[in-house]
């Protein structure tokens, strides 16, 4: 088995099928919407595209994790918002922003660890647990500055600290492209790796299989299932930083719905909400995926409510094209 | 009488890469019950799935009561009376025996479900095969047994003439399947026709009048039971002698390796006491629900224990949860593969390496792909496993395979007690055998081994002392030597007094 080509290999992996093609939709996607608006393929386009991306490889990695293991973490936009919040209502007061994203990062670990420990220790379901802690999460984001929106956070930590801070997660570019899109492709690498080559995400797949196998053979449940709770807060935490730097301020509402746009992002690539498979290569396609549709139908001019309805049709036809291309790896292996 | 209702020629279905039937001949007359036999892989499942339906066939001729059928519909087979009663019950749990039976063609009222005429008209089916179960009841809380009485009553209610049973004792006990027997033997008296899959060749005796024998997708020959011996019957199946069902190798029994003493845990585990010397098997036996399985997961860490020490190799050590079991030695093939062995979705690789993370981890806990190949090369190796390569979907594989995966995944290990929790059920012969070499090959190293297996010629054959349970307790221990069957199933079936258990049941409270 040794002697294989290493493009064999490659696609031996699995959920390489799903993640390619889900690379081979997002280059039809983005030929297509080129041709009928040129501007697509201008390179302002496509650094604008590869930064706005960002966000939702963020959470999509966020909530692939969890979803692998075959839970869901709906707090993830609570945590956004609580990020953004956190840290921009801390800066208005002055606080030096390091120690004012640490207490954010703080307070989103918290929330990771209430839900691993709610899921894996205490074995509520996952819907009804991360339910739970998105609306405290969520009042907490309001909490903060009293029910408002922060000023800008220029006002506390000065215009120059300010600049600062939106230019390393949003305006400033490292080698040409916004830093927005390096933070996010690092944490990739990060976690692509801790999933595909480490112990920890060997257990996390094994979780997401078979939950009574896993713990059989000397897997700690609920430990895994909290890193993967933790990698969701993270990813979270730094979205939220994405946000509060792209807008100067911490806004209230931040967040909304990410938890699902993360879900998306992973089904098209081919995660399944069901656990035990999928990539976070998937994950990158479907963000990609994700926002070339939301950046191509913006860019023929197509309002907000077509963009809702075509991204809920591509989730559907990328889960069903999924199933078709598996039924038919099924048949090949069937046996009497 | 005995005329012929099934009749299927040169039946060829071939899967992409996969030539699953190939020239298959098969026949089943009224009022006889037909087994099917083969390995896993054989083709007998395939074979039944089209017969009922579920398969279009690509060639051959098919005929049902002497009708053919060119491209047969599930729908179709069902109308015409055949019925498959799953290996694996298909059955709602949370719904009641009577609208199980009735799923999908549910009697109405004018308004609303006649619950009534439904129950009513469930009792009587139940009531006709003798089968004392309430419809009203829940099926999920139900024995397996029942349940599976549940299913032939329902095939019974839509008219079935012609039943597939695909390994139906493979979770019953003793008098469970002489329960079922009986059912089976009244079906065939009315004519009905049967066709029966088992692995278990020691019970065909009791109900088979003929016998079909398939391997690797081909037809091999069909005869009268009678007219053969379950050597010639191994040998067709296998396509080769096997020499010895029950493969022993006889080692000096060295020191003790593992004991367990008063381990208490649950209604299901009191006060267990044994002990395993290097160079031994020992074996457990006892009727199902005797408390072995439960005996095996209490000890591994997987449920709770009220009390009770354990000791590897004289030393005491502290289980309080699987980790810290493997930590320390002491490992678990578990009973039911599907649900505790193995993770389906998951490639060999994966299965196989899984608890053996901290072997093929370097310190940051970094998978070592050069020492997990070898690790894999090996399992594959020593164990036979068919398979073109390692990252196959462990669920693809047939039941056999997958639990030499569920077994091998343990011996990369240096372990001290190997725990095998009905390591052969529901596998072919040949893999049955490479399990048995397998467990005589960690005797000879000197490995404890706990045999738990509820077929008594097997633990017989293959263990060195048996110990026997019941009802949650240890009757009895006995060499396999000079043992008998009958004096295992005496000690199985040494129920405690009734009115001794409820005294000490208070004196504990």
């Amino acid at each position: 088995m040794n002697n294989k080509s290493p493009i064999k290999k490659l696609l031996a992996v699995k959920g390489m099928g799903a993640a390619l093609t889900g690379f081979a939709g997002l280059i039809i996607i983005y030929i297509a919407f080129g041709l009928i608006n040129p501007a697509v393929f201008s390179s302002n386009n496509i650094l604008n595209l590869l930064r706005s991306m960002s966000k939702y490889l963020l959470i999509g990695i966020a909530q692939s994790y969890v979803l692998i293991t075959g839970n869901i973490d709906l707090s993830i936009g609570s945590m956004v918002a609580m990020s953004a919040m956190i840290s921009a209502t801390l800066m208005t007061l002055g606080t030096n922003p390091f120690l004012a994203v640490t207490v954010a990062l703080l307070c989103c670990l918290v929330i990771g660890v209430i839900n691993g420990i709610l899921v894996g220790k205490f074995k509520l379901p996952p819907f009804i647990a991360t339910l739970s802690t998105m609306f405290v999460g969520r009042g907490i984001a309001y909490m903060v500055n009293n029910n408002r929106n922060t000023d800008a956070i220029a006002t506390g930590v000065g215009k120059e600290t300010g600049d600062a801070f939106q230019n390393f997660f949003y305006y400033g570019t490292t080698a040409g492209i916004y830093n927005t899109f390096w933070i996010a492709i690092i944490m990739f690498i990060i976690f692509f790796f801790l999933l595909s080559k480490t112990r920890t995400g060997r257990h996390i797949y094994a979780i997401g299989s078979n939950i009574d196998a896993a713990k059989l053979s000397g897997v700690n449940v609920v430990a895994t299932t909290t890193k993967t709770y933790l990698v969701s807060a993270v990813c979270s935490w730094v979205v939220g930083l994405i946000l509060c730097a792209q807008a100067g301020m911490g806004n209230m509402e931040a967040g909304n719905m990410y938890e699902m746009y993360g879900v998306a992002a992973g089904v098209i690539g081919g995660v399944s909400p069901l656990g035990g498979t999928g990539i976070l290569l998937g994950t990158l396609a479907g963000a990609a995926v994700w926002q070339t549709l939301e950046n191509g139908l913006n860019m023929i001019g197509a309002q907000v409510g077509i963009q809702r309805l075509v991204i809920g049709i591509i989730v559907v036809v990328a889960v069903l094209l999924d199933i078709v291309l598996r039924s038919g790896q099924f048949s090949k292996k069937k046996k009497g | 009488m005995n005329e012929v209702i099934v009749s299927m020629e040169n039946i060829c279905k071939t899967f992409p890469g996969v030539k699953a039937l190939d020239h298959v001949n098969f026949e089943l007359r009224s009022g006889e019950v037909m087994a099917l036999l083969g390995e896993n892989g054989a083709g007998k499942s395939t074979l039944m799935k089209v017969l009922s339906g579920v398969y279009t066939r690509d060639d051959g001729s098919l005929k049902i009561f002497g009708k053919e059928y060119g491209d047969l519909m599930p729908k179709q087979a069902q109308e015409v009376g055949v019925a498959i009663i799953h290996q694996e019950l298909n059955m709602c749990r949370h719904l009641s025996v009577a609208e199980n039976m009735f799923l999908g063609r549910e009697i109405r009222g004018r308004f609303a479900l006649n619950n009534a005429k439904m129950e009513q008209e469930a009792k009587r089916i139940l009531d006709d095969l003798k089968i004392d179960i309430d419809p009203k009841e829940t099926v999920g809380e139900l024995p397996v047994s029942k349940q599976q009485m549940v299913e032939i009553a329902k095939a019974l209610s839509i008219n079935a003439k012609i039943l597939i049973m695909d390994e139906p004792t493979s979770s019953l006990t003793a008098r469970e399947i002489e329960d079922l027997f009986r059912i089976i033997r009244k079906l065939k008296s009315e004519g009905k026709g049967i066709v029966y899959i088992s692995h278990r060749l020691e019970e065909l005796q009791h109900i088979v009048d003929r016998v079909t024998i398939m391997r690797d997708g081909q037809y091999i020959t069909s005869m009268n039971f009678g007219d053969v011996t379950m050597e010639q019957i191994i040998s067709h199946m296998v396509g080769r002698e096997i020499k010895e069902k029950f493969p022993r190798v006889e080692c000096q029994k060295g020191k003790k390796v593992f004991e367990v003493k008063n381990l208490n845990a649950g209604k299901m585990v009191r006060n267990i006491n044994f002990s395993v010397y290097a160079g031994e098997i020992v074996g457990f036996a006892g009727l199902m629900g005797a408390g072995r399985t439960e005996t095996t997961r209490a000890i591994f860490g997987v449920d709770p224990k009220e009390s009770g020490e354990i000791y590897v190799d004289d030393r005491k050590i502290e289980i309080k949860c699987p980790v810290d079991a493997i930590r320390n030695g002491v490992v678990l093939a578990p009973e039911d593969r599907k649900k505790d062995g193995l993770c389906t979705k998951l490639s060999i690789r994966h299965n196989l390496t899984l608890p053996n993370l901290d072997i093929v981890c370097n310190k940051l806990g970094v998978v070592d792909s050069k020492k997990e190949d070898a690790l894999c090369e090996k399992a594959v190796a020593d164990l036979k496993i068919k398979t073109p390569d390692v990252e196959v979907d462990s669920g693809n594989l047939s039941g056999g395979n997958q639990q030499k995966v569920v077994v091998g995944k343990w011996l990369a290990r240096d372990s001290r007690v190997v725990i095998f929790d009905e390591p052969t059920r529901g596998i072919d012969v040949g893999a049955k055998v490479e399990i048995y070499n397998l467990m005589n090959e960690l005797k000879k190293q000197g490995i404890a081994v706990m045999f738990v297996s509820s077929e008594m010629p097997e633990v017989m054959g293959i263990a060195d002392r048996i110990i026997v349970m019941c009802d949650g307790r240890i009757t009895g221990e006995v060499m396999a030597r000079d043992t008998t069957q009958n004096e295992i199933l005496t000690l199985a079936t040494t129920f405690e007094d009734k009115k001794i258990n409820a005294q000490s049941g208070k004196e504990e409270i």
